[in-house]
């Protein structure tokens, strides 16, 4: 009965220092700026973490309203781990490194963009120089 | 050879503690306060390791064979190995929590290790004193690091840093910012490594008698 026990507290100690050591090795690997994002990161390995929903409401509402630094913060707020792909869309394209294989799509039909790759393309667009930049009228294009 | 250690203490306490610190080793926290980050062991820390661990089975601090062995069942040995690993992996990262992260001090620092554990290496001490070496040395560099650099770059540390001043006056030795925080999750780092250095699987009291006969035989002539 001894021999038994032992050998049981021997496999959970096996068992309980693999998963320290993963979580150790993917705390280094995600570099969490917080503590806040490290605790988000460790609820969301899991799978227990969730996003705030009445302060990503209140995102959306700032962000439709156009009012984007009021729409960062409550992102923010709704997401403080900066884990959830989805609220990270709206922010920037932080959304594509969290996205599972880096591809995302937001049912957001107030948006004319909806995936990581035409967010990635438009962010790419904006830091390319060129000669229509100097169009006034670009002030008036739609945004998407 | 060694006396049997608990079961738990082999596959629950050592390798908690020795993950513990290879965790915290690398935390690095800004002086302005906020944000952290994890800084992984840079390879010289990695020789140090091994050197410490070389220094540790020399002087019967580490027994190798209590831990893995033909003797041992696979569940042990694995169980063992994890022991080990954790102890690499945490002496690494203590030398990395204990190293400033740039300059020349970095260079003198990891220098003044390499020389003293060769020194410690070639002077073969037993456990005990090796425990005490390791205390002295490891809380040298702490003190250097956490105190009297973090006071040196710190404009409101007060009569530490012009005493410090005063003592270094001509060096040309700027000190390392430093969050207060840093210096408590240091000392905690290293207050854990060495209780998982006194918790490692002890020699059996024969195996004592056989060390000491070799080293010291006029002694136990006497006796």
């Amino acid at each position: 009965m001894g021999a038994v026990r032992e050998a049981l507290v021997r496999v959970a100690g096996l068992v309980f220092a693999a998963a320290y050591a993963a979580f150790i090795v993917s705390v280094y690997a995600r570099q969490p700026r917080t503590v806040q994002q490290l605790a988000g990161g460790v609820a969301a390995s899991v799978g227990a973490y969730r996003v705030d929903p009445v302060n990503f409401q209140e995102g959306l509402r700032f962000f439709r309203n156009e009012q984007f630094l009021e729409a960062r913060a409550a992102f923010e707020r709704a997401d403080p781990a900066r884990q959830d792909p989805s609220t990270q869309f709206y922010i920037v394209d932080r959304a594509i490194a969290r996205a599972p294989g880096g591809r995302l799509v937001v049912a957001d039909p107030t948006l004319q963009m909806h995936t990581t790759d035409e967010l990635r393309a438009e962010l790419q667009r904006g830091l390319v120089r060129e000669l229509s930049d100097l169009n006034p009228m670009k002030v008036l294009e739609e945004r998407k | 050879v060694t006396r049997p250690l608990p079961a738990a203490r082999e596959a629950f306490v050592l390798p908690a503690l020795f993950l513990t610190v290879a965790g915290a080793g690398g935390l690095r926290i800004a002086p302005a306060g906020g944000g952290m980050s994890f800084v992984p062991p840079p390879l010289i820390t990695l020789v140090l390791a091994v050197l410490l661990l070389g220094v540790m089975a020399r002087a019967g601090l580490l027994i190798p064979t209590g831990l893995v062995g033909d003797h041992r069942t696979g569940l042990e040995n694995a169980s063992g190995a994890v022991v080990l690993l954790a102890l690499f992996a945490a002496s690494a990262q203590l030398f990395t929590c204990l190293t400033p992260d740039a300059g020349i001090l970095r260079l003198v620092f990891n220098l003044f290790f390499l020389f003293l554990l060769w020194n410690t290496l070639a002077a073969q001490p037993d456990r005990t004193r090796l425990l005490r070496s390791l205390v002295v040395v490891f809380g040298w560099a702490y003190v250097v690091r956490y105190v009297a650099l973090a006071a040196l770059a710190d404009p409101e540390a007060g009569w530490t840093r012009r005493l410090l001043t005063v003592l270094l006056e001509g060096a040309a030795v700027s000190g390392e910012p430093t969050a207060p925080l840093a210096g408590y999750i240091a000392f905690a780092t290293l207050a854990l490594y060495m209780i998982g250095l006194v918790l490692l699987p002890r020699p059996a009291p024969s195996e004592v008698v056989a060390v000491v006969a070799a080293r010291a035989p006029d002694i136990v002539d006497a006796s």
